[in-house]
């Protein structure tokens, strides 16, 4: 076959997912080729222009940490930053910003375009190549006369585009993502793999016209007065920040919502795929939660310059004309021309149990799925399973031994393993419950965690890794400094710096304020450098306790299962799990199909 | 492991002769085996005995006229299909029974599995499973109400509550901290703590009945301690209501430990009867004070016994003062014959010890009186006073659960201290959370996804 280019890694989307994995792979060193329809939807948002929140922004750190993009992109192009649960505990916090959606995956696609190695394929991938389990490339549609390109590894991120369908109300019409066609071909493809399949659904609310918006009228919701940055490179954000407004629903909009369920593809029997709890579509809030009186709304401009408002928390599938009439039911917006309406969108997913914590394949050596393909939702769970498929199908190119992050170590570490040894049944999203080494994985010492092994395998540049050698280097001749430097409380006993800051009432800035203790800080990154010292002191007792209970479940975890064990004789094990695939002493406990 | 998808059978009355003898069968197969070894495959009706014969399957000789009962599952102990044969209660006839139903497939149970199957059946949890082993070891009735309570599940029922609580708890924390911006008043961390120490109170409750629980469950050993010749084992032979040790008027006549179980107001006291305490005169007399002196090193509470007939020694003031931080019991014995000291001799002596005096000598209403109040008072000794009801509050009487539920008690306090001090959320949910898995390896474990069911079936979260 004619025309055939010879790539390490073959990526097939260009979302959050796809550009961390493309990226990582060439900052590797391999031959990339990134298949995307068009440039103008790389590291698209289609929902909600913003990146972070809790949990979700700690994945960005680690990301970051590790050497992605997603740090860097936001912090680039970020309109309004705020730091979540700032009167909480250190483990808890994250941060939050929203994006100028426009600019923000034109710096994404700048950041490729400027990386060597990636070369970018504009086609649609018709069918994955495989021969003896193992991967052997793409074809290009139209298959059988289109392009066929080798490639040693081959890392899907196809969001929601598998045999996507959009609801508004009773209109359906198949769908990608923002107006593009759904990929049918290649959800066949993937399927004749046997692999197992779910369906979930998503929705989106209606954008608003800015222009026809009366603001004075709602409440201004600000950001922080000092942006705190998502990337360790980022020193500081001076870009002004935007404001956006919040509102109520009221009473009639309940009613109204009540009036016209039965047009509701949710209700009406249309949707049959499993939408996420935590991001309710009006629908449900309405009939799900008849108690509760009203529900927040927030109108978040989609960019600087951008004439969409989006109206966050009136996510909705009814008819076009139902949500004009709701939008305008809301004090404040009865003259607002709605742009677009909301919409529901059913897609396939694959069961992420079928692939391992590397995200690869467990049926094709060198096929990896990653991003919302694997039953997850959101930018950031996307790009976290991207740069750690990305890294893999490196490895895997390169025959180097796979990359996998633990539970203990990050955020990245419990979402592989949510994924591939629980699956899913609704769209998954990451919580820092989730975590039960939370205290553990905090945004402040991501780098600490991570950037080492991200140095370690090739990603971590020399600038990025000379600025972590000293910051690290800062870290512990602080920690030093607070172990070795006495203090005298107020009951008249001397005690080490460190003994008098695991009390909840003394802080760090009390200590250096009274001069009892001099640390060694980096002009732009005097914030990380005390946040690290005085969490890691303050946490010494539980984080002591915790890494008993870490060595006993390692310890548990590198227990091999006898090969000679019969999972049959094994009391209370359906047949579904007697045929489980095991790794170490763990078992995946899959879901129900769907 | 246990195999589980086989059929399994036993004798499940206890070794030896007796009127009616049980063997059970349990499995996918029960009632095919019955079948194959009654006479004539009678229809077995559902909970209905019928009448019928056990034979040999291969030769159809008869082994015996039995009453056969059909359980289907799940409505059964296992969960899965029972059929229960009583028989004849000799040995040799249930083996015979045993043995025609493994010929026609069955196979041999191992001790517990008929339990193990009715937990993996989700027809017992884990604390009743435990019960169960438990109610057949009974020695005592009230041994057997606690563990008849715990297999209905009074226990389960009283930490499940606790844990149930508890759960509400966490998943209010921890959705104030993974939905900030929810515009929800979850619960802060000061009232967290308050409700931290709330139950920690309640598990502190259930533990108070621990001690109590314990001994009803393990039984405690007593130790009878005197000079020679004081009445220890009339004193004992009364107390067992038996003639267990030999009685004479010769000094030193008990030379070795003399043990015997009795129940003491529904607890098993193993009552052990000891050489009297002087200058041996021989070896084998000086072997029985030093396995005295043993016994009250194993022993719960120690009846001292001083002869009341002969003048008080040094040795017994020395034997009082001896065992002063034990609990005690003072029988003033000998109370028929005229009395040489009263009891006010040795007030100072027996620091607050209660104190009997008793008439033992021949078989009349003052002996009963007498072994009556030994045994009310000696009572009062061992359970310290516990005498309350059972039936209301559940008695926790196994080591593992009081030792589960004393961890989730530590680190529910240290979660309400943190919170006083000003501590995070999110410390006081890694202890919150310790508490939790405590309770749960109780009561059973929840999926790990548990928390964030519950913060969305019970809020509507998210934009």
């Amino acid at each position: 076959m004619g025309g055939n280019a010879r790539f390490d890694v073959i990526v097939i989307g260009a979302g959050h997912a796809g550009v961390e994995a493309a990226w990582a792979a060439s900052r590797l060193g391999c031959r990339v080729g990134l298949c995307t329809l068009s440039e103008a939807t790389v590291g698209h948002m289609p929902c909600n222009p913003a990146i972070g929140g809790t949990a979700k922004g700690h994945l960005v750190r680690e990301i970051d940490a590790l050497g992605g993009l997603m740090g860097l992109a936001i912090d680039a192009t970020g309109i309004q930053f705020k730091l979540l649960n700032r009167s909480r505990g250190p483990a808890v916090r994250s941060p939050r910003a929203q994006a100028d959606k426009r600019l923000y995956g034109r710096w994404v696609a700048e950041a490729l375009q400027g990386q060597p190695g990636i070369e970018w394929i504009f086609g649609r991938v018709g069918r994955v190549v495989v021969e003896r389990n193992r991967i052997a490339g793409v074809d290009l549609e139209p298959v059988g006369r289109g392009m066929r390109l080798a490639a040693r590894a081959v890392v899907v991120t196809a969001g929601t585009f598998l045999n996507g369908l959009v609801h508004i109300g009773p209109v359906q019409r198949p769908a990608g993502r923002a107006g593009e066609p759904p990929s049918r071909l290649l959800a066949e493809s993937l399927k004749a793999l046997g692999l197992r399949w779910g369906r979930l659904k998503t929705g989106t609310p209606p954008r608003l016209d800015r222009a026809s918006i009366q603001f004075s009228r709602f409440e201004e919701a600000r950001g922080d007065d000092t942006p705190v940055p998502f990337s360790f490179l980022t020193n500081r954000i001076d870009r002004p920040q935007i404001v956006c407004h919040q509102l109520h629903t009221t009473a009639a909009v309940h009613d109204l919502v009540r009036a016209h369920i039965g047009e509701s593809p949710l209700y009406n029997g249309q949707i049959t795929g499993i939408g996420p709890r935590y991001c309710p579509s009006l629908e449900d809030k309405v009939m799900r939660f008849p108690d509760r009186e009203r529900h927040q709304i927030l109108l978040e401009p989609e960019g600087l310059a951008s004439e969409e408002i989006y109206v966050n928390g009136f996510s909705m599938s009814l008819p076009a004309a139902v949500q004009e009439s709701l939008v305008h039911a809301l004090p404040g917006l009865e003259g607002a021309v709605m742009r677009r309406p909301g919409y529901a969108v059913e897609y396939d997913f694959v069961q992420p149990t079928e692939l391992t914590r590397t995200y690869e394949t467990r049926a094709v050596a060198g096929l990896f799925l990653a991003g919302q393909v694997n039953g997850t939702s959101g930018y950031e769970e996307a790009a976290a399973q991207g740069i750690v498929a990305g890294i893999n199908a490196a490895q895997r190119a390169r025959e180097q031994p796979p990359f996998v992050v633990h539970r203990d170590e990050a955020y990245l570490g419990v979402l592989a393993d949510d994924l591939t040894t629980r699956g899913c049944l609704e769209p998954y999203r990451m919580f820092t419950s989730r975590a039960e080494h939370r205290l553990r994985l905090r945004i402040d010492n991501a780098d600490l965690r991570l950037t080492a092994r991200g140095r370690a395998v090739g990603l971590v540049g020399e600038g990025r890794w000379r600025r972590f050698e000293a910051r690290r280097d800062r870290f512990e001749r602080n920690m030093d400094a607070v172990r070795t430097s006495k203090m005298t409380g107020d009951d008249g006993r001397r005690a080490s710096v460190a003994h008098f800051l695991r009390r909840p009432e003394t802080t760090l800035a009390d200590v250096t304020a009274s001069g009892a203790l001099v640390l060694d800080v980096a002009p732009g990154e005097e914030a990380t450098d005390c946040w690290s010292v005085e969490t890691t002191c303050k946490y010494r007792g539980y984080l002591e306790r915790e890494d008993a209970v870490i060595e006993r479940s390692r310890r548990q975890e590198s227990r091999r299962i006898p090969p000679a064990f019969t999972y049959q004789e094994m009391p209370g094990l359906s047949v579904r799990r007697h045929s489980a695939k095991r790794h170490g002493s763990r078992v995946s406990r899959q879901p129900p199909s769907p | 492991m246990f195999a589980t998808d086989d059929t399994i059978v036993a004798i499940a009355t206890p070794p030896g002769s007796g009127g009616v003898g049980i063997v059970r069968l349990s499995g996918g197969r029960a009632a095919d085996i019955a079948g194959a070894i009654l006479a004539g495959r009678p229809r077995l009706e559902s909970r209905r005995a019928t009448l019928t014969t056990v034979v040999e399957p291969s030769a159809s000789t008869p082994i015996d006229r039995v009453l056969a009962t059909w359980f289907p599952g799940p409505g059964s102990y296992t969960g899965e299909d029972v059929v229960e044969v009583s028989a004849h209660g000799s040995p040799v006839v249930l083996q015979e029974i045993v043995r025609a139903a493994t010929a026609a497939g069955a196979r041999m149970a191992e001790p517990g599995e008929f339990t193990f199957r009715a937990y993996v059946n989700g027809r017992l949890d884990l604390v009743q499973a435990e019960a169960i082993g438990d109610l057949v070891a009974a020695v005592t009735p009230l041994q057997a109400r606690v563990a008849f309570d715990q297999l209905e599940g009074t226990l389960t029922t009283a930490i499940g509550r606790l844990d149930r609580d508890l759960f509400d708890l966490v998943a209010r924390l921890e959705a104030s901290l993974d939905f900030p911006e929810e515009g929800y008043h979850f619960i802060d961390a000061v009232a967290a703590g308050r409700e931290a120490d709330a139950l920690a109170s309640r598990i502190e409750e259930l533990l108070a009945t621990s001690a109590r629980g314990r001994l009803i469950r393990e039984g405690c050993t007593v130790v009878v301690l005197g000079r020679p010749n004081t009445g220890k084992s009339t004193l004992f032979n009364r107390l067992c209501d038996a003639p267990r040790a030999i009685v004479t008027e010769v000094p030193g006549t008990t030379r070795d430990l003399v043990s015997e179980t009795i129940d003491l107001e529904g607890i098993a006291v193993t009552l052990v009867d000891t050489a009297g305490l002087r200058e041996p005169e021989d070896r084998v007399e000086a072997e029985g004070v030093r396995r005295a002196r043993g016994a009250l090193g194993a022993a719960v509470a120690v009846i001292v016994v001083l002869d009341g007939s002969r003048p008080l020694e040094a040795d017994d003031r020395a034997l009082l003062t001896e065992v002063a931080d034990r609990r005690r019991l003072v029988v003033v014995s000998k109370r028929d014959l005229p009395a040489r000291w009263g009891v006010d001799a040795i007030d100072a002596d027996r620091r607050g010890a209660p104190v009997v005096e008793t008439s033992l000598l021949g078989d009349g209403e003052a002996v009963r009186r007498s072994t009556s109040a030994v045994r009310t008072t000696l009572a009062h000794v061992i359970g310290s006073g516990g005498c309350e009801p059972l039936r209301d509050s559940p008695a926790i009487s196994n080591i593992r659960h009081v030792r589960l539920l004393e961890a989730s008690r530590e680190a529910l306090r240290r979660a309400a201290r943190a919170a006083a001090e000003g501590a995070a959320e999110e410390l006081l949910l890694a202890d919150l959370q310790e508490a939790r898995r405590m309770l749960e390896d109780v009561a059973g474990r929840r999926t790990p996804d548990a928390v964030i069911e519950r913060i969305f079936e019970s809020f509507c979260i998210g934009k």
